[in-house]
């Protein structure tokens, strides 16, 4: 070996070293290349002005039908054309994983200069967080400069779930319809034993006992009087039959704030109650997603359930395969849980009329193309288009209502398979008021499931409690709510799988600690921003 | 580099002498090492600046530097929190029972495997052996639940069948252990025999005619041969398993775990993501993650330590 | 009893036991590809165990038929192949003169290597590190950042270790180089470890996506596995699809979910086989006698 060779291996070596790094920021100018070009050659239309790029971000939920994909799509190239290129704009989307949405955004705001100028949220603490370490811009001025056709469309009612001390932080979205649980019960269980749909809760309980004890199937084993899931349709419809309202139909909006209401405790004994007389699910705790009960019920195993408006009527869903598998089986949607802590009403919970916080962040540096972009949106019929498609293609309008094209062929089908994620001024189809929302919805139904459907909407609106909107964040809510959150379903789940004779020392045990971890500083600021409001 | 070359060519004086002769003979090793210890400077300790999120009321907007400091104020609020302890505990509780459980079992497997005389069924099932590891636990957990679930379970239905009572193998803190570790063994062991078989390559086939000679049983063979030379992979995977003793993976007990065993199936990784990720209390996390850091440390240097005075064999 | 039956007894319980644990290794996979090849109305009633019920491919014809799907395979495999030699090329570069006990600085580049298992900086700090370096979007930022992993370090200096010194030392004598010696003597002698890290790199690198969710937006360098995650957490987010107004009918079926893992795993399951012929036994010891 000599000094050459050696030479040789380390020059090689830091070669390699060096093609790495250099294979690294050229692969990186590719990368970015690639996207400009792109962009610049699908707008033509230049004007005077700068050109400019605008990054909106857009929830990639991987299911972009071929040749489609989340970034270029049929909706991102009719935003293209419709609003960038009359506005020199390149609309740039940035595609976040769904489910890993905030630790992204997270990154992306520290990042600062990687953040989409329009990002957003549906976690309220979030947006309270973010307001709070001063990372958004105050939008106020810019909507009446720039966003008059969306003031229009969201209303003050809505726009007041983005304020905080009169600030405009957020752009909240719509929601089309505010309707949310409801329940069912099998007619011809009923029928069976010659009863009739229970009225109130106590007429429930009988009911449930009759179906375990009468087993009108035959299922012996399988029988599941009341089938229930560790999900919010569940408890949380129970729940609020239990609890008495803050604020005449208004009360404290997030799950974890339950706890605070009298009436709580009552809840968690009937849970109790029915748990260890057999009525409910035995395995409920392990059934967060609803797997187990949609299983149960559509095997035709459950006798009566509390469920999201909807959630078993689409087309080939739970409900249609419960008739193929239980081809005698009758459904009826009932409102039977009576609150004692208010009058005894059908108490239940609703959404807010808001939907997603749209936010700019401060640093971006294109807050007033985004506002633009979401005043378009909100203008003539954007909002549909994105949302529905084209008139006459993807649908057509029967009294003021559109109705999808089912015989559209696939290809135009695919061109809005995201527009509920691009559309995200509304949740849902918000074409005017509620009614005509909820008909749009109905609309959207198998024919044999949308009678059942507007029951089930009817049952979902009755005595509904609304969430209280304050003019300030809860600082508590911010700190604990993640924390607070997960202890709500130990305290359910613990106070209702424990024995009866020791329900009393699980539900205050578990209560202390509720309390302890945030629960009591919670308590106090929500009562003092009550205070506050009236 | 340019020293060495120097020296090379001018082989003059004793102490640049000594020097050289060293650099002569090992500046190749330090060429290969250094492009691996670039990579770890840049890529490993360049973001570890982050680490000082520990020590400041980190804001996402002001940045790390722009973060005020706030001291140890986060390690005391972090040791103030009853979850912490428990979820310590549970860390703790479950490594442990997973190094008593888990970690013999591929030892075990790979031994079997390694005994099976007939070569197609030797591969064939290595090959269907490690399919588990790459399940995602998403899918285990669905699985789980199907095959465990008091009501409609698999395991229960038998159970019940037979006149015996339902087991809540995954509401019931005990009994869900055992599936915890089952799920453990299932999922791993396969894939962990893969050192171990790499190992076993190196045994001197002659030892084993030499036993053979000596008539000893396959059970006296194993004990004698076969496990004493794959001993430094089992010290090696001991050690660095210690070292994992505070640390655990998020997914298992996660999704394994439930609301009815929130008592075991806790973890410190669960409880960083609820106060962390989600609430994104970026501070305490990194307050945990430091705790979990330095124990980890001190764990195996101290596992490696004892290690080299009992068996001779060590990591470092 | 001779030792003739001792022996057959050992093997006998000895196959049954592994046969036993086949069995159960096989199942979940047995029932994964019965869902893939069954209706959604058996799969979501619970019908389906270890058999199709109601069979029909439609599952596959779509995953078949989805131009993303196959080009992210194809992206995958490259991905993998090149992360899993680069990876080796730095680990054994790492391992070997770390084995080296009278290298001077020897523990203390150990100790800079064990600390990483440890201390990290954290996402933010990873990310904009990432940034700075213009890796957002390039393949580069799903390669180099677990370049090397101190684990599979560790495993294989233990290895290396292992390898009987007069070996080297009679090369060295020849007057072979350190560069030399690793290649004519340490790296054939230990093919069989050298197969496992590959391994261990490749199915790291092909079932990791969280690297992906953090530093690439561009979908077509998606890898395989975060398509799959995809597809797999939309179910996952049932309540978030209510509060957002969607249908659930919009999720991803049973079916298309449990084709897509077998889509996303077969390919790799291939990868063991294949290495198992570097797992022959005696390697050291024709070695030693060479």
């Amino acid at each position: 070996m000599t000094g050459q060779t050696r030479r040789g291996v380390m020059k090689k070596a830091a070669g390699t070293v060096l093609s790495l790094m250099l294979g690294a920021s050229l692969l990186a100018g590719c990368g970015s290349g690639d996207k400009e070009q792109a962009a610049g050659a699908s707008g033509e239309a230049g004007g005077s002005k700068e050109r400019v790029t605008l990054k909106v971000e857009v929830f990639d939920r991987g299911n972009s039908p071929s040749p489609h994909t989340i970034t270029n799509n049929w909706l991102t190239q009719y935003v293209q054309k419709e609003f960038g290129d009359k506005n020199n704009i390149d609309v740039e989307f940035v595609p976040v994983q769904r489910s890993e949405e905030t630790t992204k955004l997270n990154v992306l705001m520290a990042s600062a200069s990687d953040v989409p100028d329009i990002v957003f949220v549906y976690d309220s603490s979030v947006f309270y967080r973010y307001a709070q370490q001063g990372g958004l811009t105050d939008v106020g001025e810019l909507l009446k400069e720039h966003g008059t056709n969306l003031t229009k469309y969201l209303g003050d009612e809505t726009l007041k779930f983005g304020q905080l001390e009169g600030k405009q932080f957020a752009i909240p979205g719509k929601r089309a319809i505010t309707a949310r649980y409801n329940s069912y019960i099998r007619q011809d269980w009923l029928d069976k034993l010659g009863m009739k749909a229970p009225k109130t809760t106590e007429e429930l309980y009988e009911t449930l006992k009759a179906f375990k004890e009468k087993d009108p199937a035959g299922l012996g084993d399988k029988n599941i009087p009341m089938g229930l899931a560790l999900a919010p349709s569940g408890y949380e419809t129970l729940i609020y039959s239990f609890i008495k309202p803050v604020k005449g139909d208004l009360t404290y909006s997030q799950r974890y704030e339950m706890p605070l209401h009298e009436g709580f405790k009552e809840a968690m004994q009937f849970m109790n109650k029915l748990y260890n007389e057999g009525l409910v699910s035995k395995d409920f705790s392990l059934d967060e997603e609803e797997e187990q009960l949609t299983k149960d019920f559509q095997n035709g195993n459950v006798g009566f359930m509390t469920e999201d408006v909807g959630q078993i009527l689409y087309a080939d869903g739970v409900m249609d395969n419960l008739r193929k598998n239980v081809p005698d089986s009758k459904v009826a949607a009932i409102d039977t849980l009576t609150n004692p802590n208010a009058d005894n009403k059908y108490t239940k919970s609703r959404y807010g009329s808001n939907g997603m916080y749209i936010m700019i962040p401060k640093s971006s540096k294109r807050s007033v193309e985004a506002v633009k972009y979401l005043d378009w949106m909100a203008s003539g019929n954007n909002l549909l288009t994105m949302s529905t498609g084209v008139e006459g293609e993807n649908y057509v309008m029967e009294d003021g209502i559109p109705v999808i094209k089912e015989d559209a062929t696939q290809e135009v089908k695919d061109r809005v398979y995201n527009g509920g994620d691009m559309a995200i001024l509304a949740n849902g189809k918000a074409i005017g008021d509620q009614e005509m929302n909820e008909k749009a919805w109905t609309a959207g139904f198998p024919k044999q499931n949308q009678e059942l459907m507007r029951e089930s909407i009817a049952v979902a609106n009755t005595d509904t409690i609304g969430p209280i909107v304050f003019n300030r964040p809860i600082e508590a809510e911010a700190k604990y709510g993640t924390a607070l959150n997960d202890k709500l379903k130990v305290i359910i789940v613990q106070s209702t799988m424990a024995k009866p004779d020791q329900f009393e020392a699980v539900y205050e045990r578990e209560m202390q600690d509720f309390m302890n971890i945030g629960g009591s500083e919670l308590k106090k600021e929500l009562e003092a921003a009550l205070q506050e409001t009236n | 580099m340019t020293k060495a070359k120097a020296t090379y060519l001018n082989p003059t004086g004793e102490i640049n002498n000594r020097r050289s002769s060293y650099m002569k003979r090992y500046w190749q090793l330090y060429a290969l090492l250094s492009l691996p210890i670039i990579y770890f400077l840049i890529f490993r300790y360049g973001p570890m600046y982050g680490v000082q999120i520990a020590f400041k009321d980190f804001n996402l907007f002001q940045g790390i530097n722009g973060s005020e400091w706030i001291g140890l104020d986060a390690f005391r609020e972090v040791f103030a929190m009853n979850d912490f302890y428990t979820t310590l505990r549970n860390t703790f509780m479950l490594n442990l029972l997973d190094l008593i459980v888990s970690f013999p079992a591929p030892i075990i497997l790979a031994i079997m495997l390694y005994e099976i005389r007939s070569g197609w069924f030797k591969k064939f099932s290595q090959t269907i052996l490690y399919i588990p590891h790459f399940i995602s636990w998403v899918i285990i957990g669905g699985i789980v639940y199907q095959l465990f679930g008091t009501q409609s379970g698999m395991i229960n239905e038998v159970l019940t069948s037979m006149g015996f009572e339902a087991v809540p193998f995954l509401t019931e803190k005990n009994s869900w252990l055992i599936t915890y570790l089952f799920t453990g063994v299932w999922q791993s062991a396969g894939w962990g025999t893969i050192l171990y078989l790499a190992a076993l390559t190196g045994v001197n086939k002659e030892l084993f005619e030499a036993a053979d000679v000596d008539g000893a049983t396959r059970l006296k063979k194993i004990w004698h041969i076969t496990l004493p030379s794959i001993k430094p992979t089992i010290i090696t995977l001991l050690i660095l398993n210690l070292g994992k003793m505070v640390s655990i993976g998020f997914d298992r007990p996660y999704i394994i775990g439930n609301t009815a065993v929130r008592e075991y199936s806790d973890v410190l990784s669960t409880f960083v993501y609820r106060i962390g990720l989600e609430a994104g209390q970026y501070t305490l996390a990194t307050v945990v993650g430091l705790f979990q850091a330095v124990v980890g440390l001190v764990f195996i240097v101290g596992s490696n330590y004892i290690s080299k005075k009992v068996t001779g064999d060590g990591i470092l | 009893m001779s030792e003739r039956t001792s022996n057959r007894i050992f093997d006998i319980v000895n196959i049954t036991f592994v046969t036993l644990f086949v069995i159960f290794c096989l199942a979940p996979f047995v029932h994964t590809i019965a869902v893939s090849l069954s209706s959604n109305r058996a799969i979501t009633s619970g019908e389906v165990t270890l058999w199709p019920v109601e069979l029909n491919w439609d599952a596959y014809a779509k995953v078949f038929s989805d131009h993303s799907m196959l080009q992210s395979l194809g992206f995958t495999v490259v991905l993998t192949v090149a992360t899993t030699i680069l990876c080796m090329l730095f680990t054994i570069a790492a391992a070997y003169p770390l084995t080296k006990s009278n290298l001077k600085g020897r523990k203390f580049f150990l100790y800079l290597i064990i600390v990483t298992m440890f201390f990290s900086g954290g996402i933010i700090p990873e990310y904009l590190l990432i940034r700075d370096l213009h890796m957002i979007n390039t393949v580069w930022a799903l390669i180099l950042p677990g370049l090397v992993s101190p684990f599979n370090l560790i495993i294989l200096i233990s290895f290396f270790k292992n390898i009987p010194p007069s070996l080297e030392e009679s090369a060295e004598i020849d007057g072979s180089s350190h560069l030399n010696t690793l290649l004519r003597i340490v790296l054939p002698l230990s093919l069989p470890v050298m197969a496992t890290l590959a391994l261990f790199y490749a199915v790291g690198r092909w079932n990791g996506f969280q690297d992906a969710l953090m530093y690439v937006t561009n979908p077509e360098i998606y890898p395989l596995q975060l398509k799959l995650f995809q597809m797999v957490q939309n179910n996952m987010v049932n309540e978030l699809t209510q509060m957002e107004g969607a249908s659930r009918a919009a999720l991803t079926p049973e079916a298309l979910k449990a084709a897509t893992v077998i889509f996303a795993t077969v390919p790799i399951l291939c990868v063991y086989p294949w290495l198992q012929k570097y797992f022959v036994s005696g390697v050291m010891l024709g070695a030693v006698k060479g």
